[in-house]
């Protein structure tokens, strides 16, 4: 085996850890440990200088593995593995000691936290001693995508993909394109035409030389990884395709909370009370009508059906406010002398334009009236003969303190958004994760909005969360120009840090294959072993823990590492100890 | 010239005598055994002192086999001296090789075993409240009893060991195996290794039905269920040790409708056979809410003495850390 040659570089961070820590008797600490060739302290072990001392050190002193303690390995660790690679080190031979979100930031004990800030460092030289090198590994793009769903941002990725001469196989559920949007009439807070927008959309979809569409079709399941993906479309005529592609965007949308269940609201038994999506159909069909078709006198808003409120989704929807606003300017509009009562639990305009809209629709001749959406929702019944009026509406109004009753011929239910019923299913076939109210999960809420946690695969629209037309359109085209950019590098790099099965250990008892949670593990019958698709394989570890007989490795966090860095922290604990 | 005979010992530590026996096993083998060597030191058989032991020069051995775990002072002097004497020391069974049954002692501290067994115990009688002591005088002069320690250790704890052989007890097929292979002067493995095994566990051999799907919902004991005698142990709910128990054994407890309780040790990956096992059964559990889960792991009757019957002092955890009461 060869000689460890470790150096060790503790980081001031300025004054955030040396503050705290006492990093020059740290430094002089650790250099007494065995295979610690250098160690030294630094201001800024980061910065363009600190990386040349250690790219000087490892050249002068023939070091083999490096520790830098410092700030998380979040922060720096790809910076630093990068500094070894300049130094002609595998990056792997790299281990970070963390003290600083970990020690110097969340102490305040000078003393201790300086003792901490050494067992976290011995952990790591010991560690380091057993990292081994890892080479890095890339796999060929198919330039195919497959985007499933025909809605706004379906269609918006598609085109972003077929434009730059990329084929796109676009398959929707239905036999029509547009999603929601084509059943739109005008959108908030412009009043543009939902139908100007998406006409030329469909038309240039359908036409497109690079887009094969697919309506009326579902699949089942997506098989492979980043790259080589391939699946079976299956339409609803009975003719089947096989697709190969390389990434998949799903934009499968979601759908409208049904207010049945809102005893309140009566929706169901009384005629003209209907939701935002039915009121909207008449507006596209330019008649705004009661069931017995009459104009109606007093027409009411509700926000917040579905929306907020713990008995049904306790998420704001996010669109329905402006739409609401935008309902009661186009009937200001269509009926001049109607009475409009906008009743929401607070107006939520945020957005560009959106809080001038507000500003615009309030100088209406608009009532608004406040409820309480999570406990006290209002209460609409039948009117009598006397009231001159269909329906009322019982409501504790919130800004002035009192019950009224508001006079209605027509009540529009803002319905908040869902989940589609088969997110589950679509979550399953292509290995994405869920949160509780089954919308998609993106890799990183801030950082990463459109990739998913399995390589390939983006999210985009309402599939991933309300939201409103331009935001599904941004996220689509991102997603877009996320797969763009991995077709125009031709390869993609991918996780090295995997699980491997040792076959000479490897008893076949498959425990590894149902704890996965990529499906990237599967038996080979033959050699009655377990073998991981290192394509696909995260390198989470539980494979590695759940594996009985220790056949299945997971690169970088051996059990030796583990261990190593544990007896590590114990090690300097224990001469604390026998210091006292 | 014939060839110089081999000198072979076999000694027991904190010992059910099993292994012995499974020397013994060779049957008629041990004609042809004692062809080739002469049985310097072996307690249970031959009236060889210790004293004699001393009188030979380091080395003088060649093949040791040490069964038993190092429970009290006097194994422990055994041990020593055998591996000065000794070419080659051998762990022989569970107790030598991670502490055995023996070693679930562990669990306990030496002020406790020694209360039960000579205060509570339903067969003891001491109105005197008489204890062992290292030392007694009598008129006859003095009487020295070896000191019972509190932990119970494996061989390798206490001095370097050779080879290992696992089993409770070891396969006696294994030791002739061994044996010949030390004889015909094969090349033996390295330092260190577990000899007389295979490398793969015991359901790689085991010929009992197996898919992924093993979910369980309640753990049974053996006598709960129906065994169809075909289906995976662990399927049917029964705790098997099977899939951390390195193969070597040829699946005897399993072909004779009994789980495995994990004799042969882990396989040479895996360092803590109970961490491992527990590991697995964890994706086994067929539940999803912590209440439901902690009552399926209720089930589980004595996990430590399950999970760490012959290698608790061994493991990574050796010991229950007690409070001296």
């Amino acid at each position: 085996m060869e000689e460890k040659r470790i150096g060790v570089y503790i980081c001031w961070c300025g004054t955030n850890i040396s503050l705290m820590v006492d990093v020059e008797t740290v430094a002089k600490e650790m250099a007494k440990l065995p295979n610690v060739v250098i160690s030294k302290d630094y201001k800024y072990v980061c910065s363009d200088p600190g990386q040349d001392i250690i790219i000087k050190d490892i050249k002068e002193h023939n070091l083999n593995r490096i520790v830098v303690a410092s700030c998380s390995p979040r922060m720096h660790e790809l910076t630093f593995r990068k500094t070894l690679v300049k130094a002609g080190l595998n990056p792997y031979y790299f281990e970070m000691a963390n003290i600083r979100e970990q020690d110097s930031w969340v102490h305040t004990d000078r003393v201790e936290a300086t003792k901490k800030a050494k067992a976290l460092i011995a952990a790591a030289i010991n560690r380091v001693s057993f990292h081994e090198a890892l080479d890095s590994r890339s796999v060929e793009i198919n330039p195919a995508t497959f985007i499933i769903g025909g809605g706004i941002s379906g269609l918006s990725a598609a085109l972003e993909i077929a434009d730059s001469g990329k084929k796109v196989f676009l398959i929707e559920r239905s036999g029509r394109m547009g999603g929601h949007v084509a059943d739109f009439d005008l959108t908030f807070p412009y009043m543009y035409s939902a139908q100007q927008m998406i006409t030329p959309l469909i038309q240039r979809v359908k036409s497109h030389q690079n887009i094969e569409l697919f309506l009326n079709s579902e699949i089942k399941e997506i098989f492979g990884y980043i790259g080589n993906f391939e699946s079976t479309i299956h339409s609803k005529d009975g003719k089947e395709t096989a697709v190969k592609f390389g990434n998949v965007i799903i934009a499968t949308g979601l759908k409208t909370f049904d207010p049945s269940n809102i005893e309140n609201y009566g929706y169901g038994k009384l005629p003209d009370v209907i939701t935002s999506f039915e009121f909207e159909k008449m507006l596209l069909n330019g008649i705004i009508k009661t069931k017995d078709g009459k104009e109606p006198k007093n027409i009411a808003i509700i926000h917040c059906v579905g929306s907020r409120n713990k008995n049904y989704h306790e998420y704001c929807s996010r669109t329905c406010c402006m739409t609401a606003l935008k309902y009661a300017n186009q009937i200001r509009c269509e009926l001049p002398k109607a009475n409009i009562f906008d009743i929401y639990a607070d107006m939520r305009s945020f957005g560009k334009g959106c809080e001038e809209f507000y500003t615009l629709s309030s100088r209406r001749n608009i009532k608004f009236l406040m409820f309480d959406q999570e406990n006290d929702l209002p209460k609409i019944v039948s009117a009598n003969s006397g009231d001159n009026c269909d329906m009322l509406i019982e409501i504790n109004e919130k800004l002035t303190g009192k019950t009224i009753e508001v006079p209605a011929d027509m009540v529009i239910l803002m319905v908040g958004m869902e989940a589609r019923e088969n997110a589950k299913e679509i979550a399953h076939a292509v290995g994405i994760s869920m949160c509780g109210n089954s919308f998609y999960i993106e890799r990183h809420p801030k950082l990463d909005p459109v990739a998913t946690t399995t390589n390939g695969v983006y999210i985009a629209g309402g599939c991933q969360a309300p939201k409103e037309i331009p935001d599904s359109v941004a996220q689509a085209k991102a997603a877009a120009a996320r797969i763009l950019a991995t077709i125009a590098k031709g390869s993609v790099e991918v996780e090295v840090t995997t699980a491997c099965v040792n076959e000479d250990f490897c008893c076949g008892c498959q425990t590894c294959i149902k704890v996965c949670p990529y499906t990237a593990i599967s038996f080979d019958a033959e050699k009655k072993v377990s073998v991981v698709n290192e394509v696909l394989c995260k390198g989470c570890g539980t494979c590695g823990s759940g594996c009985p007989t220790g056949a299945i490795k997971c690169k970088h966090f051996t059990d030796m590492q583990i261990l190593s860095q544990i007896e590590g922290i114990m090690k300097i604990s224990h001469l604390e100890l026998q210091e006292a | 010239m014939d060839k110089p005979k081999l000198k072979l010992a076999v000694y027991w530590g904190a010992a059910c005598g099993g292994c012995c026996v499974s020397v013994l096993d060779v049957h008629e083998a041990l004609f042809t055994v004692l062809e080739h060597a002469d049985l310097v030191f072996w307690p249970i058989a031959l009236d060889i002192k210790y004293k004699d032991v001393e009188a030979m020069p380091d080395g003088h051995i060649d093949l040791t086999l040490f069964n038993g775990a190092v429970r009290n002072s006097e194994n422990e002097h055994i041990a020593k001296l055998l591996r000065k004497k000794s070419k080659i020391l051998v762990a022989y069974g569970s107790c030598a090789h991670m502490g055995g049954i023996p070693g679930l002692a562990n669990l306990t501290i030496k002020a406790k075993i020694f209360k039960r067994a000579y205060f509570e115990s339903e067969s003891t009688i001491n109105p005197d409240n008489v204890l062992p002591q290292t030392h007694y005088k009598v008129t006859e002069g003095e009487l020295e009893l070896p000191k019972f320690y509190n932990d119970v250790r494996p061989l390798d704890q206490v001095v370097d060991v050779d080879y290992y052989l696992p089993g409770c007890p070891p396969q006696t097929e294994r030791l002739v195996e061994v044996f010949l292979a030390i004889v015909t002067g094969a090349q033996l493995p390295p330092k260190g290794s577990v000899i007389g095994v295979k490398e793969k566990s015991l359901c790689e051999e085991c010929e009992r039905k197996k898919t992924e799907n093993k979910l369980i919902k309640k753990f049974n004991r053996p006598w709960q269920i129906q065994d169809d005698g075909e289906t995976c142990f662990l399927e049917q709910g029964v705790i098997c040790m099977g899939p951390a128990t390195r193969s070597g054994c040829g699946w005897r407890c399993i072909k004779g409708n009994a789980p495995c309780r994990g004799c042969y040790g882990p396989t040479s990956e895996a360092k803590d056979p109970g961490a491992k096992m527990m590991s697995a059964i964890g994706t086994m559990i067929d539940a999803k809410e912590p209440e439901e889960i902690n009552q399926i792991i209720e089930q589980i009757e004595d996990p430590a003495g399950t999970f760490y019957r012959f290698s608790l002092p061994g493991s990574m955890l050796r010991r229950k850390i007690c409070k001296n009461t």
